[in-house]
Parts: structure tokens; sequence; C-alpha cells
């Protein structure tokens, strides 16, 4: 079943046009890798999924579960199971990490009807997330990404996924600046969300992400389109030969 | 000076003649002392951001006793005693004194001075217009004082309440001593109608060596109020002064800190948060004076105005020249929620000791963007962002009210203050 249907889309920031209809259909279970030059418009259709409001659609649909998803807030996006991780995570000075993920949990949890988990649950669940992405657990009572690393800001991001457990996660370069060994444990972690029920679409600039995760579809975008899509070995080939020649 | 309606404040000097032993000599000085100092004009430097025009059209008459009794809310927390003065008398019905006055002297004020005539030369008398009239025209209040050594955990909550007193004031004074060693919270409580009354609070303390006071204000007068407030401080050796105040209510509302560093190692706090909804002015101003050296002061503001609010502080520091290794720091900063709404500052650093560590900044901003975006796309609904966004800024400013319920209900006043806003917004 198709999870995510953009068709046509088109979006202006600051009155410029960005994505220049971009159709991309994903299925429950499936997990897409879009890469492509710097400034290509990737950053932008992420934010576009999310609901980022000064990105404007002028052109296009998306729907998500057969809803019209640029009909809901952000916030409701998120209640309706999409998760994007941010190329450059946001610091928050004053709101604890815990506060963070706890306040984001039991709006998610009512948006669905769901009932608030109780404190001691949620440390739990927290705690065992925080160790499956060898997280340190001092850095959950520290303000949302202040001061982080920017590999420890990208690993935060992880958590907040593994936390939310979304339907759709968009992960946007999360495994740009991160250690060799983060990013084996960053793959794990997004390996643990793929599931038949899940579907992923990652960005990124590096197969190297992609020997771990292995997607079924790679498109290849550029400037405000998706110009080309193939199975994963197209990403070993554009590692190869660069954008000019493969797209 | 003509238009401003002083006869009408002479006739209730006159009323109150004899009526509180000692007083009479010191109400006909500070009458006279008003009288020849006016009302602060908009002109007037160190008050060109609040709007008393009110003061100057009319004469607010003595607050009469309410007629029927408010319900009061709970206090704020766990308290040791809690004293109440409805229309600026004291309610002995709705106060509670524990069993404090089995170790420190708490009583009202009024009371007080019967027994005690010579206590009154103990009475500051002002320096301004304002100050001036309370010496006047007071009434009643609290009287405090904690003996060397003794220790009171809990606050002692101080209610105001305002009530049917339209067009009418209450001059209220507060005299808290702590002697040496001694610790004690006092957390006052301003709260009113709808009426347009007028609250002029005036509170001393004097903090002997190596006593801590801390002195909680919180202020939800009524929506048409005008409520000014003063502190004068006197701080010994290694004695400190807390002051956290929130301030909410009210139309115009005016706090004013006077603090004297005596001693060496006395430390003075004045923290504040102040917010302003639209045709709300908010605005804080104080004195921190280091006499002697190796004292140190600090303080931490966070205000915040929504459309057509306005805040300000300003923060006057003065270092003597033998005032040496004194430090003094100060944190403003302000939220504006649209161009309409209004923040000022203005830092005023006096220095004339050469070895000294001050500090000062100011900001005025609005909320982040980024960072509201970046809540919701976890889920977090926008005013829950905002609400979350104003709790972590106002956070730094609630830290030093030493009682940990006090601080929570403050900041649930925070928070509720952010609903009404989001509320309003989508309205
Ligand atoms: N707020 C903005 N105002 C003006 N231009 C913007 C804004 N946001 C993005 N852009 C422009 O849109 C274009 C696409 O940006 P986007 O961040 O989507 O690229 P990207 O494909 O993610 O690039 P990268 O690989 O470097 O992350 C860029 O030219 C960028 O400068
Ligand atoms: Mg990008």
């Amino acid at each position: 079943m198709s999870m995510l249907k953009i068709k046509d889309l088109h979006v202006s920031v600051a009155d410029k046009e960005i994505v220049k209809g971009l159709d991309l259909e994903i299925k429950a279970g499936e997990v897409h890798a879009i890469m492509g030059l710097n400034g290509a418009g990737k950053s932008t259709l992420a934010n576009t999924i999310a609901g980022r409001d000064d990105y404007t659609v002028t052109k296009g649909t998306i729907e998500f579960e057969g809803k019209d998803l640029l009909a809901l807030e952000p916030h409701e996006r998120v209640g309706e199971g999409i998760f994007l991780g941010f190329q450059y995570p946001v610091e928050i000075p004053g709101v604890s990490n815990l506060n963070f993920l706890r306040t984001a949990l039991n709006s998610v949890r009512r948006y669905r009807g769901l009932e608030d988990m109780s404190a001691a649950e949620f440390m739990k669940l927290v705690r065992a997330k925080a160790a499956e992405l060898k997280m340190d657990p001092d850095m959950l009572k520290r303000f949302v990404n202040v001061g982080f690393s920017g590999g420890e800001k990208k690993r935060n991001e992880m958590v907040q996924m593994s936390v939310l457990d979304p339907k759709l996660a968009v992960l946007d370069e999360t495994d740009s600046g991160l250690d060799i060994d983060a990013l084996r444990t960053v793959a794990e972690g997004i390996n643990a969300q793929r599931r038949d029920d899940t579907a992923i679409l990652l960005i990124t600039h590096y197969q190297r992400l992609l020997s771990y995760v292995q997607p079924d579809v790679v498109h290849v975008m550029i400037d405000g389109r998706i110009v080309k899509s193939g199975g994963k070995e197209l990403a070993l080939e554009l590692e190869e030969k660069g954008y000019a020649d493969v797209a | 000076m003509q238009d401003q309606p002083m006869t009408g404040y002479e006739s209730q000097v006159q009323a109150l003649i004899g009526t509180l032993p000692g007083t009479d000599d010191l109400r006909a000085q500070a009458l006279e002392a008003f009288e020849a100092e006016g009302f602060p004009t908009a002109k007037t430097e160190d008050w060109r951001y609040s709007d008393i025009r009110a003061l100057r059209k009319q004469v607010y008459g003595l607050a009469a006793p309410a007629e029927t009794l408010p319900v009061l809310p709970e206090p704020l927390g766990a308290v040791s005693a809690r004293f109440v003065f409805v229309n600026g008398h004291y309610d002995e019905d709705q106060s509670d004194l524990g069993d404090l006055w089995q170790t420190v002297q708490i009583r009202p004020l009024a009371n007080h001075f019967m027994a005690n005539a010579e206590r009154a030369n103990e009475l500051v008398r002002g320096d301004d217009a304002i100050s001036y009239l309370n010496t006047a025209l007071l009434r009643d209040g609290l009287v405090l004082s904690v003996p060397a050594g003794v220790v009171i955990d809990a606050p002692i909550e101080v209610l105001h309440m305002m009530t049917g007193a339209e067009g009418a004031a209450t001059h209220i004074r507060h005299v808290v001593e702590l002697g040496e060693g001694a610790k004690a919270t006092v957390v006052e409580r301003f709260l009113g109608d709808e009426t347009g009354y007028w609250t002029n609070a005036l509170f001393q303390a004097r903090v002997a060596e190596g006593a801590s006071l801390s002195h909680i204000r919180v202020q939800e007068e009524g929506a048409n109020a005008l409520h000014t407030a003063k502190a004068y401080v006197n701080i010994d050796a290694e004695g400190s002064y807390t002051s956290v105040g929130l301030s909410v209510g009210g139309k115009t509302a005016r706090f004013e800190a006077h603090v004297r560093l005596l001693g060496e190692e006395a430390c003075a706090v004045v923290d504040g948060v102040a917010l302003a909804a639209s045709g709300q002015s908010h605005d804080t101003f104080s004195h921190v004076s280091h006499t002697v050296p190796a004292a140190t002061s600090d303080q931490i503001f966070r205000t915040i105005a929504d459309s057509r609010g306005k805040t300000s502080f300003a923060g006057k520091v003065t270092v003597a020249k033998d005032a040496q290794k004194t430090e003094a720091d100060q944190s403003f900063k302000a939220l504006v929620f649209d161009k309409t709404a209004e923040a000022n500052a203005k830092p005023e650093l006096e220095i004339f000791a050469d070895d000294v560590k001050c500090s000062h900044g100011a900001t005025v901003g609005e909320l982040d963007a980024k960072a509201i975006y970046y809540l919701t796309s976890r889920g977090i609904d926008p005013a829950t962002a905002r609400q979350m966004l104003v709790a972590a800024f106002t956070a730094a400013a609630l830290e030093r009210v030493p009682a940990e319920d006090v601080k929570a209900a403050m900041a649930d006043r925070i928070d509720a203050w952010m609903t009404a806003r989001s509320v309003k917004a989508v309205a």
C-alpha cells in the first residue's frame, strides 16, 4: 500500500521556486534514498513534508496514507506518524531533553487517543532507547542540543525518532558529521525502525550509509526534480562517476 | 503643580492624626515633603515609562473596610503564618499566625504601635511623592522581628486583597527586621477586583549580620488597578536579601527596590518576571548601592510584552569609592510578541571604585521561530511549544525563590498567562 504519494510538487521559499514538479511514491516496508547536489532542494522537500510554514506549496499534492497532508499542521502530521530528522537540529536553551521528549511523546499519544505515559514507564522507554543508540544518559538531562557536538545532535535526533516510533521517518543527512562507529550505531537504529508497516526516506550524500541500510529505491534529485530513480546500485554508480555523468 | 490634587490628601492626613501613637509628626513631615515634591510627571526621568496619569487626575480616598468579605485563595504553598489585609485593613479572622508568635515578634503594625509608640521612629520616610504619601497615610501592615539565630523555614504569606474600592487607595507598610543569623521568607501577594483602586505598598527591612531574608512578590492586582510598591532594604555584613517578583496584574504596576549593602560580603539579589498584556505596563526600578568592599549584587529580569503591552526595567548600581572587590551583575532579557509590544531597558552603573567586577546585559527579542518549529515537528502543538519556550525563558528569574511550592505556583501563573494569550490568538 502506498504510504506517501507526492504529485507534481512545487515549493517556493521566499518567492523563489525550489522544488519544481516532483513526484515520489513510497510504500509501507520500503526504504528510499534521495541523493543530489547541494542546493537541489532535498531539505526543502523534507521540511515541506514536515510542514514548515515558510515553505509555500504553490502546486501539487502530498498524500499520507490517503490523507491530504498539506491540510495538516506540523504537530498533526507527527500525530499521523511522520518524523523529520533535521539536517541541522535546533538548540533550545532552558528546555531539558527529557521534558522535551516526554511532552512530545504524550502530545503524539493524545493525538492518537491514548493516555499519557506514566513517568516511570517513560523513563524506562527513554533509557532503553538511549542505550540502544549509545547515547550517554546524562545527555537526557541537558538542554535540547545545547552544547552538543554535531554527531551528538544527530544521535539525539535518532533517540527522538525511536521514542516517537513514526510510520514514515524522513532522515535529512542524519549520517553527516558522524564518526565511523556512530554511523554504524545510527544505521542500526534506522534498521530497527525498518518494518513492514513503516517506511523510511533517507537523504544522504554518502554511499557508506547505504551499505548499512540497503535502500529499495535510490533517487537522484537535481534542481528541484527527481531526474533518475533506480536500485541500490545507482548510489554506487553516483559515487564512482559523479552526478554529471549519471543524471 | 497647581493641577495636582494635593488638598484632598491633606484632609486625609488630618483624619489620621491621633489614630496611631508616635506617627503624628511623621505624617505631618511626610505630607509636607509630598506637597513640596509633587507626583512624578511624564518628564520625570525615573518615571518616564510609567503611565501614572491617574494619580494626577483624581484624589484616591482611603479605602474603607470591605462590605462583603471576598473569598480568599489558598496560600501559594506551605506557610508558617498568614497575614490578610482586605482594603488595607488587617483581617484577623482570616489571618493565621500559627505558633510563630512564640519565637518571633509578628503582629499588625497598628497593634504594635499602640504598645510601642517609639517604634514609629524606625519608619522610613520615603524618597519621592508616592513613598511620602505612604508614610503620611499608613494605617497598617506587618511587623516582623526575627531574633538572632531564629530560622523560619516556611514562608510567611502576606495577602493583600482589594475589593469594592473604586477610586480608593491603601498605603500599607510592612516593617521587617532580621537579627544576626536569622532567616525568613516573606511572600507578598496582591489581588483585587476590577475596580479602579490604588495599592501603594512599602516594605522596609533590615537584615543584620549573616541573616538571610527572601522577599517574594506575586502581583496579580485587578485589571484596572494602579500598583506602586517599594522595598527599602539595608543589609549588614554577610547578610543577604533576595527579592523575586512576578508582576502580571494591574493596569499600571511599578516596583522599586532600593537596596543598600552596608557590610562586607553582604549580598543582594533582585530578580523578577513581568508579563504585560494589552494596555498594561509593568515597570521595575532597582537601585543597589555598594557602600563597602566585597559585597555582591545580582539581578535577573525577564519580561514579556504581548500586543500593546509594555515592560520596563531600569537598574541602577552605584559603587562607592571604597567599595573595592564589588561584584555586581545585571541581566535583563525581554520578549516582545509583536511590533506594538514595547520593552525598555536602562542599565545605569555609577562606579567610583577601580577594583570591581560589574557586568550588565540587556536584550530584546521575539520567540525563536526555529525553536517553535522544532518543537511542533515533534508533535507538540504550537501553544504548548510557546509555553515551553516562555517557561524556559523565565526560569532563571524564578530560580532563587527558596520555597519550591511557591516557585511552582509562580511558574504555573506564567503558563496560565501564556494559555490566555493563545486562547485569544485563536479567537
Ligand atoms: N529560507 C530561505 N530563503 C532563501 N532561500 C532558501 C531558503 N531556504 C532554502 N533556500 C534555498 O533553496 C535551495 C535549496 O535548499 P535545500 O536546503 O533544500 O538544499 P539541499 O538539497 O538540502 O542542499 P544540501 O545538500 O546542501 O543540504 C538553496 O539554494 C537554498 O539557498
Ligand atoms: Mg539539505
